[in-house]
Protein backbone atom coordinates (compact mmCIF):
# COMPACT_ATOMS: atom_id res chain seq x y z
CA UNK A 1 0.00 0.00 0.00
CA UNK A 2 1.03 3.61 -0.39
CA UNK A 3 0.98 6.08 2.49
CA UNK A 4 2.46 9.53 2.86
CA UNK A 5 5.08 10.32 5.48
CA UNK A 6 5.97 14.00 5.82
CA UNK A 7 4.26 14.53 2.44
CA UNK A 8 6.47 11.90 0.74
CA UNK A 9 5.00 8.72 -0.74
CA UNK A 10 6.14 5.53 0.93
CA UNK A 11 5.35 2.03 -0.34
CA UNK A 12 4.89 -0.41 2.50
CA UNK A 13 3.30 -3.82 3.13
CA UNK A 14 -0.41 -4.08 3.88
CA UNK A 15 -1.09 -3.96 7.60
CA UNK A 16 1.91 -1.76 8.38
CA UNK A 17 1.78 0.68 11.28
CA UNK A 18 3.06 4.25 11.58
CA UNK A 19 6.48 3.19 12.84
CA UNK A 20 6.97 0.80 9.90
CA UNK A 21 6.21 3.59 7.40
CA UNK A 22 8.47 6.04 9.22
CA UNK A 23 11.31 3.50 9.25
CA UNK A 24 10.94 3.15 5.50
CA UNK A 25 10.93 6.95 5.14
CA UNK A 26 14.04 7.23 7.34
CA UNK A 27 15.90 4.62 5.29
CA UNK A 28 14.79 6.22 2.03
CA UNK A 29 16.12 9.56 3.17
CA UNK A 30 19.29 8.07 4.65
CA UNK A 31 18.49 9.39 8.12
CA UNK A 32 19.73 7.83 11.37
CA UNK A 33 17.49 4.86 12.27
CA UNK A 34 17.93 5.60 15.99
CA UNK A 35 15.71 8.65 15.38
CA UNK A 36 12.82 6.19 15.58
CA UNK A 37 13.23 6.02 19.36
CA UNK A 38 12.22 9.65 19.85
CA UNK A 39 9.47 10.53 17.44
CA UNK A 40 6.10 12.16 17.76
CA UNK A 41 3.63 11.14 15.10
CA UNK A 42 0.62 13.11 13.87
CA UNK A 43 -2.29 12.39 11.53
CA UNK A 44 -3.26 14.63 8.63
CA UNK A 45 -5.40 16.77 10.91
CA UNK A 46 -2.60 17.38 13.38
CA UNK A 47 -3.74 14.94 16.08
CA UNK A 48 -0.97 13.11 17.85
CA UNK A 49 -1.21 9.37 17.15
CA UNK A 50 0.63 6.42 18.66
CA UNK A 51 3.70 5.26 16.75
CA UNK A 52 2.15 1.82 16.36
CA UNK A 53 -1.12 3.18 14.98
CA UNK A 54 -2.45 1.04 12.15
CA UNK A 55 -2.27 2.66 8.73
CA UNK A 56 -4.52 2.34 5.75
CA UNK A 57 -4.00 2.91 2.04
CA UNK A 58 -3.55 6.58 1.20
CA UNK A 59 -3.19 7.77 4.80
CA UNK A 60 -0.95 10.76 5.48
CA UNK A 61 1.12 11.08 8.62
CA UNK A 62 3.88 13.39 9.74
CA UNK A 63 6.51 12.90 12.39
CA UNK A 64 8.83 15.08 14.39
CA UNK A 65 12.02 14.06 16.15
CA UNK B 1 -40.52 13.29 61.01
CA UNK B 2 -40.60 16.05 58.36
CA UNK B 3 -37.05 15.03 57.32
CA UNK B 4 -37.98 11.36 57.06
CA UNK B 5 -40.99 12.32 54.96
CA UNK B 6 -38.92 14.39 52.53
CA UNK B 7 -36.32 11.59 52.21
CA UNK B 8 -39.19 9.20 51.48
CA UNK B 9 -40.61 11.54 48.82
CA UNK B 10 -37.18 11.96 47.16
CA UNK B 11 -36.66 8.19 47.22
CA UNK B 12 -40.08 7.58 45.63
CA UNK B 13 -39.35 10.24 42.98
CA UNK B 14 -36.01 8.63 42.25
CA UNK B 15 -37.57 5.18 42.03
CA UNK B 16 -40.30 6.55 39.77
CA UNK B 17 -37.74 8.12 37.46
CA UNK B 18 -35.77 4.89 37.20
CA UNK B 19 -38.93 2.87 36.69
CA UNK B 20 -40.13 5.26 33.97
CA UNK B 21 -36.75 5.23 32.32
CA UNK B 22 -36.67 1.44 32.32
CA UNK B 23 -40.01 1.47 30.56
CA UNK B 24 -38.69 3.72 27.83
CA UNK B 25 -40.15 6.96 29.24
CA UNK B 26 -37.62 9.73 29.33
CA UNK B 27 -36.03 10.76 32.62
CA UNK B 28 -37.60 14.04 33.67
CA UNK B 29 -34.91 15.75 35.69
CA UNK B 30 -31.44 17.12 35.21
CA UNK B 31 -28.42 15.03 36.04
CA UNK B 32 -24.81 14.51 35.01
CA UNK B 33 -23.59 11.23 33.56
CA UNK B 34 -19.87 10.77 34.21
CA UNK B 35 -17.92 8.48 31.93
CA UNK B 36 -14.29 7.44 32.04
CA UNK B 37 -13.19 5.97 28.72
CA UNK B 38 -10.02 4.31 27.51
CA UNK B 39 -9.00 2.78 24.21
CA UNK B 40 -6.13 0.73 22.84
CA UNK B 41 -4.65 0.03 26.27
CA UNK B 42 -2.69 -2.80 24.64
CA UNK B 43 -2.05 -4.46 27.97
CA UNK B 44 -0.16 -1.51 29.48
CA UNK B 45 -0.86 -3.03 32.88
CA UNK B 46 1.81 -0.83 34.45
CA UNK B 47 -0.55 2.16 34.06
CA UNK B 48 -3.63 0.36 35.35
CA UNK B 49 -2.94 1.15 39.06
CA UNK B 50 -2.89 4.85 38.19
CA UNK B 51 -6.07 4.52 36.20
CA UNK B 52 -7.61 2.70 39.18
CA UNK B 53 -6.68 5.62 41.43
CA UNK B 54 -8.30 8.08 39.00
CA UNK B 55 -11.46 5.97 38.84
CA UNK B 56 -11.54 5.67 42.65
CA UNK B 57 -11.31 9.41 42.98
CA UNK B 58 -14.06 10.11 40.39
CA UNK B 59 -16.23 7.41 41.88
CA UNK B 60 -15.97 9.11 45.26
CA UNK B 61 -17.79 12.01 43.60
CA UNK B 62 -20.18 9.93 41.51
CA UNK B 63 -20.89 6.35 42.47
CA UNK B 64 -22.64 5.82 39.14
CA UNK B 65 -19.45 6.54 37.17
CA UNK B 66 -19.31 4.49 33.96
CA UNK B 67 -15.94 3.05 32.93
CA UNK B 68 -15.75 2.05 29.29
CA UNK B 69 -13.15 0.59 26.92
CA UNK B 70 -13.22 1.04 23.15
CA UNK B 71 -11.24 -2.15 22.61
CA UNK B 72 -7.73 -3.47 22.02
CA UNK B 73 -7.36 -4.17 25.70
CA UNK B 74 -4.73 -6.82 24.97
CA UNK B 75 -1.63 -7.37 22.76
CA UNK B 76 1.55 -5.42 23.36
CA UNK B 77 2.89 -6.73 26.64
CA UNK B 78 4.19 -10.29 27.09
CA UNK B 79 3.32 -10.21 30.80
CA UNK B 80 -0.30 -10.17 29.71
CA UNK B 81 -0.25 -11.81 26.31
CA UNK B 82 1.91 -14.79 27.30
CA UNK B 83 -0.02 -15.52 30.47
CA UNK B 84 -1.07 -19.16 30.59
CA UNK B 85 -4.67 -17.98 30.32
CA UNK B 86 -3.84 -15.33 27.72
CA UNK B 87 -4.94 -11.79 28.57
CA UNK B 88 -6.22 -12.72 32.04
CA UNK B 89 -4.05 -10.07 33.78
CA UNK B 90 -5.79 -7.27 31.87
CA UNK B 91 -9.20 -8.76 32.51
CA UNK B 92 -8.50 -9.19 36.22
CA UNK B 93 -7.46 -5.54 36.42
CA UNK B 94 -10.50 -4.38 34.44
CA UNK B 95 -12.71 -6.43 36.76
CA UNK B 96 -11.05 -4.90 39.79
CA UNK B 97 -11.49 -1.36 38.45
CA UNK B 98 -15.10 -2.16 37.67
CA UNK B 99 -15.44 -1.60 33.94
CA UNK B 100 -19.00 -1.12 32.72
CA UNK B 101 -18.42 -2.55 29.24
CA UNK B 102 -15.96 -2.90 26.38
CA UNK B 103 -16.20 -3.42 22.68
CA UNK B 104 -13.90 -5.73 20.76
CA UNK B 105 -10.81 -4.25 19.19
CA UNK B 106 -9.20 -6.18 16.37
CA UNK B 107 -6.56 -7.40 18.83
CA UNK B 108 -9.11 -9.04 21.13
CA UNK B 109 -9.20 -11.72 18.43
CA UNK B 110 -5.46 -12.37 18.88
CA UNK B 111 -6.51 -14.64 21.77
CA UNK B 112 -7.92 -17.09 19.21
CA UNK B 113 -11.51 -18.32 19.29
CA UNK B 114 -11.15 -20.42 22.43
CA UNK B 115 -9.10 -17.79 24.22
CA UNK B 116 -11.56 -15.05 23.36
CA UNK B 117 -14.52 -17.09 24.62
CA UNK B 118 -12.62 -17.77 27.84
CA UNK B 119 -11.61 -14.12 28.24
CA UNK B 120 -15.23 -13.04 27.84
CA UNK B 121 -16.35 -15.53 30.49
CA UNK B 122 -13.68 -14.19 32.86
CA UNK B 123 -14.87 -10.60 32.41
CA UNK B 124 -17.35 -9.12 34.86
CA UNK B 125 -18.51 -6.72 32.16
CA UNK B 126 -20.19 -7.28 28.79
CA UNK B 127 -18.59 -6.97 25.35
CA UNK B 128 -20.73 -5.00 22.92
CA UNK B 129 -20.29 -5.46 19.18
CA UNK B 130 -23.02 -5.25 16.55
CA UNK B 131 -21.06 -6.36 13.50
CA UNK B 132 -19.72 -9.74 14.61
CA UNK B 133 -21.57 -13.00 13.99
CA UNK B 134 -19.69 -15.88 15.61
CA UNK B 135 -20.69 -19.51 15.07
CA UNK B 136 -22.67 -20.61 18.08
CA UNK B 137 -20.32 -23.49 18.95
CA UNK B 138 -17.45 -21.04 19.53
CA UNK B 139 -19.24 -19.85 22.68
CA UNK B 140 -18.30 -16.21 22.07
CA UNK B 141 -20.79 -14.27 24.16
CA UNK B 142 -21.38 -10.70 23.12
CA UNK B 143 -24.30 -8.40 22.58
CA UNK B 144 -24.72 -5.78 19.85
CA UNK B 145 -25.91 -3.19 22.36
CA UNK B 146 -26.95 -2.87 25.95
CA UNK B 147 -29.11 -0.52 27.96
CA UNK B 148 -27.67 0.87 31.18
CA UNK B 149 -29.82 2.65 33.74
CA UNK B 150 -27.78 5.33 35.42
CA UNK B 151 -29.31 7.81 37.87
CA UNK B 152 -32.67 7.36 36.18
CA UNK B 153 -31.25 7.91 32.72
CA UNK B 154 -31.60 5.19 30.11
CA UNK B 155 -28.32 4.90 28.23
CA UNK B 156 -27.84 2.72 25.17
CA UNK B 157 -24.35 1.72 24.11
CA UNK B 158 -23.88 0.18 20.66
CA UNK B 159 -20.52 -1.41 19.82
CA UNK B 160 -18.69 -1.85 16.49
CA UNK B 161 -15.28 -3.12 15.43
CA UNK B 162 -13.33 -2.51 12.23
CA UNK B 163 -13.45 -5.26 9.61
CA UNK B 164 -11.09 -3.79 7.05
CA UNK B 165 -8.60 -6.66 6.78
CA UNK B 166 -10.27 -8.55 3.94
CA UNK B 167 -13.62 -8.40 5.70
CA UNK B 168 -12.30 -9.35 9.14
CA UNK B 169 -10.64 -7.29 11.89
CA UNK B 170 -6.85 -6.91 11.61
CA UNK B 171 -5.72 -10.12 13.25
CA UNK B 172 -4.29 -13.34 11.89
CA UNK B 173 -7.05 -14.84 9.67
CA UNK B 174 -6.96 -18.11 11.65
CA UNK B 175 -8.17 -16.17 14.70
CA UNK B 176 -11.34 -15.08 12.90
CA UNK B 177 -12.35 -18.49 11.53
CA UNK B 178 -15.95 -19.32 12.39
CA UNK B 179 -16.88 -15.65 12.69
CA UNK B 180 -18.54 -13.40 10.17
CA UNK B 181 -18.33 -9.64 10.22
CA UNK B 182 -20.34 -6.93 8.54
CA UNK B 183 -19.15 -3.41 7.91
CA UNK B 184 -19.56 -1.12 10.91
CA UNK B 185 -21.72 1.39 9.04
CA UNK B 186 -24.18 -1.31 8.00
CA UNK B 187 -24.49 -2.41 11.63
CA UNK B 188 -25.00 1.16 12.79
CA UNK B 189 -27.83 1.67 10.27
CA UNK B 190 -29.45 -1.56 11.47
CA UNK B 191 -29.59 -0.33 15.04
CA UNK B 192 -30.51 3.33 14.58
CA UNK B 193 -33.98 2.57 15.99
CA UNK B 194 -32.32 2.40 19.41
CA UNK B 195 -32.19 6.22 19.37
CA UNK B 196 -35.91 6.29 20.19
CA UNK B 197 -35.52 3.83 23.03
CA UNK B 198 -33.08 5.73 25.20
CA UNK B 199 -32.14 9.10 26.64
CA UNK B 200 -28.46 8.85 25.73
CA UNK B 201 -27.18 7.03 22.64
CA UNK B 202 -23.46 6.16 22.62
CA UNK B 203 -21.42 4.47 19.90
CA UNK B 204 -18.52 2.46 21.30
CA UNK B 205 -16.32 2.27 18.27
CA UNK B 206 -13.12 0.51 17.32
CA UNK B 207 -13.05 1.71 13.72
CA UNK B 208 -10.66 4.69 13.85
CA UNK B 209 -10.91 8.47 14.10
CA UNK B 210 -11.57 9.27 10.42
CA UNK B 211 -14.37 6.71 10.35
CA UNK B 212 -15.82 8.07 13.61
CA UNK B 213 -16.00 11.53 12.03
CA UNK B 214 -17.78 10.03 9.00
CA UNK B 215 -20.24 8.25 11.29
CA UNK B 216 -20.91 11.51 13.14
CA UNK B 217 -21.60 13.29 9.83
CA UNK B 218 -24.01 10.57 8.70
CA UNK B 219 -25.61 9.71 12.01
CA UNK B 220 -26.24 12.70 14.27
CA UNK B 221 -28.46 10.35 16.29
CA UNK B 222 -25.47 9.62 18.53
CA UNK B 223 -24.76 11.83 21.52
CA UNK B 224 -21.25 10.50 21.94
CA UNK B 225 -18.77 8.33 20.04
CA UNK B 226 -16.14 6.74 22.26
CA UNK B 227 -13.51 5.81 19.69
CA UNK B 228 -10.45 3.65 19.34
CA UNK B 229 -8.19 1.85 16.84
CA UNK B 230 -6.31 4.78 15.26
CA UNK B 231 -4.63 5.75 18.57
CA UNK B 232 -5.63 9.36 17.87
CA UNK B 233 -5.06 11.83 20.68
CA UNK B 234 -8.09 14.10 20.70
CA UNK B 235 -7.75 17.16 22.90
CA UNK B 236 -10.66 16.48 25.24
CA UNK B 237 -13.42 15.86 22.75
CA UNK B 238 -14.35 17.12 19.31
CA UNK B 239 -17.88 17.94 18.21
CA UNK B 240 -18.71 16.86 14.67
CA UNK B 241 -22.26 17.46 13.45
CA UNK B 242 -23.34 17.76 17.06
CA UNK B 243 -21.76 14.42 18.05
CA UNK B 244 -19.00 14.43 20.66
CA UNK B 245 -16.05 12.21 19.67
CA UNK B 246 -13.32 11.09 22.07
CA UNK B 247 -10.19 8.98 21.74
CA UNK B 248 -6.67 8.82 23.19
CA UNK B 249 -3.27 7.54 22.14
CA UNK B 250 -2.50 3.96 23.00
CA UNK B 251 -0.95 2.31 26.07
CA UNK B 252 -3.15 4.16 28.56
CA UNK B 253 -1.02 7.27 28.56
CA UNK B 254 -4.25 9.25 28.89
CA UNK B 255 -7.93 8.64 29.45
CA UNK B 256 -11.01 10.77 28.82
CA UNK B 257 -13.48 11.98 31.42
CA UNK B 258 -16.74 12.86 29.68
CA UNK B 259 -19.67 14.59 31.33
CA UNK B 260 -23.08 14.40 29.68
CA UNK B 261 -25.74 16.70 31.11
CA UNK B 262 -29.13 15.05 30.71
CA UNK B 263 -32.30 17.06 31.16
CA UNK B 264 -35.82 15.85 30.51
CA UNK B 265 -34.56 12.84 28.63
CA UNK B 266 -32.19 14.74 26.38
CA UNK B 267 -28.50 15.50 26.43
CA UNK B 268 -28.30 19.27 26.87
CA UNK B 269 -24.61 19.58 27.52
CA UNK B 270 -21.49 17.54 26.85
CA UNK B 271 -17.83 18.05 27.56
CA UNK B 272 -14.71 15.92 27.72
CA UNK B 273 -11.28 16.35 29.26
CA UNK B 274 -8.14 14.23 29.11
CA UNK B 275 -6.49 12.97 32.26
CA UNK B 276 -2.78 12.20 32.09
CA UNK B 277 -2.63 8.64 33.43
CA UNK B 278 1.08 8.02 32.93
CA UNK B 279 1.99 10.99 35.13
CA UNK B 280 -0.87 10.75 37.63
CA UNK B 281 0.64 11.08 41.11
CA UNK B 282 -1.51 8.47 42.85
CA UNK B 283 -1.60 4.69 42.54
CA UNK B 284 -4.18 2.17 43.70
CA UNK B 285 -2.46 -0.18 46.13
CA UNK B 286 -4.84 -3.03 45.31
CA UNK B 287 -4.31 -2.72 41.55
CA UNK B 288 -0.54 -2.40 42.04
CA UNK B 289 -0.57 -5.65 44.05
CA UNK B 290 -2.30 -7.39 41.15
CA UNK B 291 0.21 -6.00 38.64
CA UNK B 292 3.10 -7.17 40.84
CA UNK B 293 1.52 -10.59 41.11
CA UNK B 294 1.09 -10.94 37.35
CA UNK B 295 4.56 -9.56 36.61
CA UNK B 296 6.12 -12.38 38.62
CA UNK B 297 4.74 -14.73 36.07
CA UNK B 298 5.73 -18.41 36.19
CA UNK B 299 4.48 -18.62 32.61
CA UNK B 300 7.79 -17.13 31.47
CA UNK B 301 9.54 -20.20 32.82
CA UNK B 302 7.29 -22.55 30.86
CA UNK B 303 9.31 -25.00 28.79
CA UNK B 304 8.36 -24.90 25.12
CA UNK B 305 10.82 -27.47 23.80
CA UNK B 306 13.98 -29.33 24.63
CA UNK B 307 17.17 -28.27 22.90
CA UNK B 308 18.81 -31.63 22.31
CA UNK B 309 22.13 -29.93 21.54
CA UNK B 310 23.45 -26.53 22.63
CA UNK B 311 23.20 -23.47 20.40
CA UNK B 312 26.58 -21.87 19.93
CA UNK B 313 26.08 -19.14 17.28
CA UNK B 314 23.71 -16.42 16.17
CA UNK B 315 23.41 -18.36 12.93
CA UNK B 316 22.03 -21.52 14.57
CA UNK B 317 19.45 -19.53 16.50
CA UNK B 318 18.65 -17.41 13.42
CA UNK B 319 18.03 -20.52 11.32
CA UNK B 320 15.63 -21.82 13.98
CA UNK B 321 13.74 -18.50 13.92
CA UNK B 322 13.54 -18.68 10.13
CA UNK B 323 12.45 -22.35 10.21
CA UNK B 324 9.62 -21.28 12.52
CA UNK B 325 8.50 -18.55 10.11
CA UNK B 326 8.66 -20.90 7.14
CA UNK B 327 6.79 -23.66 8.97
CA UNK B 328 4.07 -21.26 10.16
CA UNK B 329 3.35 -19.71 6.78
CA UNK B 330 4.09 -22.48 4.33
CA UNK B 331 6.47 -20.09 2.56
CA UNK B 332 9.28 -21.35 0.34
CA UNK B 333 11.92 -19.18 1.99
CA UNK B 334 12.27 -17.29 5.27
CA UNK B 335 14.87 -14.80 6.41
CA UNK B 336 15.57 -12.54 9.35
CA UNK B 337 18.02 -9.69 9.83
CA UNK B 338 21.13 -10.66 11.80
CA UNK B 339 20.45 -7.92 14.37
CA UNK B 340 17.07 -9.48 15.08
CA UNK B 341 18.75 -12.45 16.82
CA UNK B 342 19.59 -11.16 20.28
CA UNK B 343 21.80 -13.83 21.83
CA UNK B 344 24.26 -16.30 20.42
CA UNK B 345 24.40 -19.29 22.72
CA UNK B 346 22.01 -21.41 24.70
CA UNK B 347 22.72 -24.64 26.55
CA UNK B 348 21.11 -27.93 25.74
CA UNK B 349 17.95 -28.50 27.74
CA UNK B 350 14.91 -26.33 28.38
CA UNK B 351 13.96 -23.65 25.85
CA UNK B 352 11.43 -21.46 27.67
CA UNK B 353 8.98 -18.64 26.89
CA UNK B 354 11.45 -16.24 28.47
CA UNK B 355 14.21 -17.49 26.17
CA UNK B 356 12.04 -16.70 23.13
CA UNK B 357 11.21 -13.23 24.43
CA UNK B 358 14.92 -12.53 25.03
CA UNK B 359 15.84 -13.89 21.62
CA UNK B 360 13.18 -11.88 19.77
CA UNK B 361 12.15 -8.95 22.00
CA UNK B 362 11.15 -6.34 19.42
CA UNK B 363 7.52 -7.19 18.78
CA UNK B 364 8.22 -7.58 15.05
CA UNK B 365 5.44 -9.15 13.06
CA UNK B 366 5.60 -11.70 10.24
CA UNK B 367 5.27 -10.34 6.69
CA UNK B 368 4.89 -12.41 3.51
CA UNK B 369 5.57 -11.38 -0.06
CA UNK B 370 5.86 -13.10 -3.44
CA UNK B 371 9.09 -12.15 -5.20
CA UNK B 372 11.43 -13.56 -7.83
CA UNK B 373 14.80 -15.04 -6.91
CA UNK B 374 16.44 -11.97 -8.44
CA UNK B 375 14.35 -9.62 -6.29
CA UNK B 376 15.16 -11.69 -3.20
CA UNK B 377 18.87 -11.39 -4.07
CA UNK B 378 18.59 -7.58 -4.01
CA UNK B 379 16.41 -7.58 -0.89
CA UNK B 380 19.00 -9.55 1.10
CA UNK B 381 21.76 -7.14 0.04
CA UNK B 382 19.61 -4.15 0.99
CA UNK B 383 18.75 -5.75 4.35
CA UNK B 384 22.45 -6.31 5.11
CA UNK B 385 23.37 -2.77 4.06
CA UNK B 386 21.59 -1.30 7.11
CA UNK B 387 22.52 -4.01 9.59
CA UNK B 388 25.99 -3.88 11.17
CA UNK B 389 25.39 -7.27 12.80
CA UNK B 390 25.88 -9.18 9.57
CA UNK B 391 24.15 -10.88 6.69
CA UNK B 392 20.55 -12.12 7.16
CA UNK B 393 19.91 -15.71 8.24
CA UNK B 394 17.70 -17.91 6.07
CA UNK B 395 15.63 -21.06 5.88
CA UNK B 396 14.69 -22.83 2.65
CA UNK B 397 17.84 -21.53 0.97
CA UNK B 398 21.46 -20.70 1.71
CA UNK B 399 23.77 -17.87 0.69
CA UNK B 400 27.39 -17.39 -0.25
CA UNK B 401 28.43 -13.80 0.20
CA UNK B 402 31.74 -12.24 -0.78
CA UNK B 403 32.51 -8.97 0.99
CA UNK B 404 34.65 -6.12 -0.24
CA UNK B 405 36.57 -6.13 3.04
CA UNK B 406 36.93 -7.87 6.39
CA UNK B 407 34.58 -5.39 8.08
CA UNK B 408 31.74 -6.64 5.86
CA UNK B 409 31.10 -3.03 4.82
CA UNK B 410 30.32 -3.85 1.19
CA UNK B 411 29.17 -6.88 -0.82
CA UNK B 412 31.12 -7.85 -3.93
CA UNK B 413 29.04 -10.88 -4.83
CA UNK B 414 26.06 -12.80 -3.49
CA UNK B 415 25.08 -16.30 -4.64
CA UNK B 416 21.81 -17.92 -3.57
CA UNK B 417 21.26 -21.67 -3.36
CA UNK B 418 18.10 -23.72 -3.00
CA UNK B 419 17.61 -26.44 -0.38
CA UNK B 420 19.10 -28.95 -2.84
CA UNK B 421 22.36 -26.98 -2.95
CA UNK B 422 21.82 -25.91 -6.57
CA UNK B 423 21.73 -22.20 -7.55
CA UNK B 424 18.37 -20.64 -6.83
CA UNK B 425 16.28 -19.95 -9.94
CA UNK B 426 16.40 -16.17 -10.10
CA UNK B 427 13.45 -16.02 -12.50
CA UNK B 428 11.13 -18.16 -10.41
CA UNK B 429 8.63 -16.53 -7.99
CA UNK B 430 8.91 -17.58 -4.36
CA UNK B 431 6.69 -17.01 -1.36
CA UNK B 432 9.03 -15.34 1.11
CA UNK B 433 8.45 -14.53 4.77
CA UNK B 434 10.51 -12.26 7.00
CA UNK B 435 10.06 -10.22 10.15
CA UNK B 436 8.63 -6.74 9.57
CA UNK B 437 11.93 -4.95 10.28
CA UNK B 438 13.85 -7.11 7.82
CA UNK B 439 11.14 -6.69 5.20
CA UNK B 440 11.22 -2.88 5.49
CA UNK B 441 15.00 -2.66 5.39
CA UNK B 442 15.02 -4.94 2.34
CA UNK B 443 13.69 -1.99 0.36
CA UNK B 444 11.55 -3.97 -2.05
CA UNK B 445 10.74 -1.68 -4.99
CA UNK B 446 7.34 -1.32 -6.64
CA UNK B 447 3.79 -1.75 -5.40
CA UNK B 448 4.15 -5.38 -4.31
CA UNK B 449 5.20 -4.89 -0.71
CA UNK B 450 3.59 -7.96 0.84
CA UNK B 451 1.20 -8.34 3.71
CA UNK B 452 1.48 -8.40 7.48
CA UNK B 453 0.21 -11.67 8.96
CA UNK B 454 -0.73 -9.91 12.22
CA UNK B 455 1.28 -12.21 14.43
CA UNK B 456 4.55 -11.46 16.16
CA UNK B 457 7.60 -13.47 15.16
CA UNK B 458 8.06 -14.36 18.85
CA UNK B 459 4.59 -15.94 18.84
CA UNK B 460 5.49 -17.84 15.69
CA UNK B 461 8.65 -19.21 17.31
CA UNK B 462 6.76 -20.26 20.43
CA UNK B 463 4.22 -22.13 18.32
CA UNK B 464 7.04 -23.81 16.40
CA UNK B 465 8.89 -24.93 19.53
CA UNK B 466 5.71 -26.27 21.09
CA UNK B 467 4.99 -28.20 17.92
CA UNK B 468 8.53 -29.59 17.57
CA UNK B 469 8.99 -30.51 21.27
CA UNK B 470 12.67 -31.28 20.51
CA UNK B 471 15.10 -29.18 18.44
CA UNK B 472 18.71 -29.52 17.43
CA UNK B 473 20.57 -26.92 15.38
CA UNK B 474 24.15 -27.68 16.31
CA UNK B 475 26.39 -27.12 13.28
CA UNK B 476 23.57 -25.87 11.05
CA UNK B 477 24.71 -23.30 8.49
CA UNK B 478 22.86 -21.12 6.03
CA UNK B 479 25.65 -18.74 5.17
CA UNK B 480 29.15 -18.95 3.70
CA UNK B 481 31.17 -15.76 3.96
CA UNK B 482 34.23 -14.90 1.86
CA UNK B 483 36.47 -11.89 2.40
Amino acid sequence: MIVKVNKEEVRIFKGANAKHAILKYILKNKMDVSALDNIKVFDSKGHEIGDDSPLKEGQSITFKI
Amino acid sequence: MKRILSILIIAIMGWANIAFAQNGVRASYKTDINIVSVNDVHAAIENMPKMAAIVDSLRAMDKALMVISAGDNRTGNPVNDMYSDGSYPMIALMNQIGFTCSTFGNHEFDSGQEGLARNINESNFPYLCANIFPDQELGIQCEPYKFFYVKGVKICILGVVEAEFGGIPSTHPNNAKGMKFSQAEEAIRRYLWLRNECDVFILLSHIGYDEDVEVAKKFPEFDLIIGGHSHTQIDGGEIHNGVLITQNVNKLKRLTHTVLVVENGKVTGKSATNIDVANYPKTSVAAKALVDFFSDNPEFKRVLAQAETPFSSYEELGIMMCDALKDFSGADIAYCNAGGVRFEDHPAGDFTVNDVLRLDPFGNTAVVVNVTGAQLHDMLIACKSVDDHGFPFTSGMSCEVTYTDKNRSGIKELKLFGPDGKPLNLKKTYKVIANSYAMITSDLPGDNQGEDLNITTADVLMKYLQKMQKVSYQGRKCLKENF
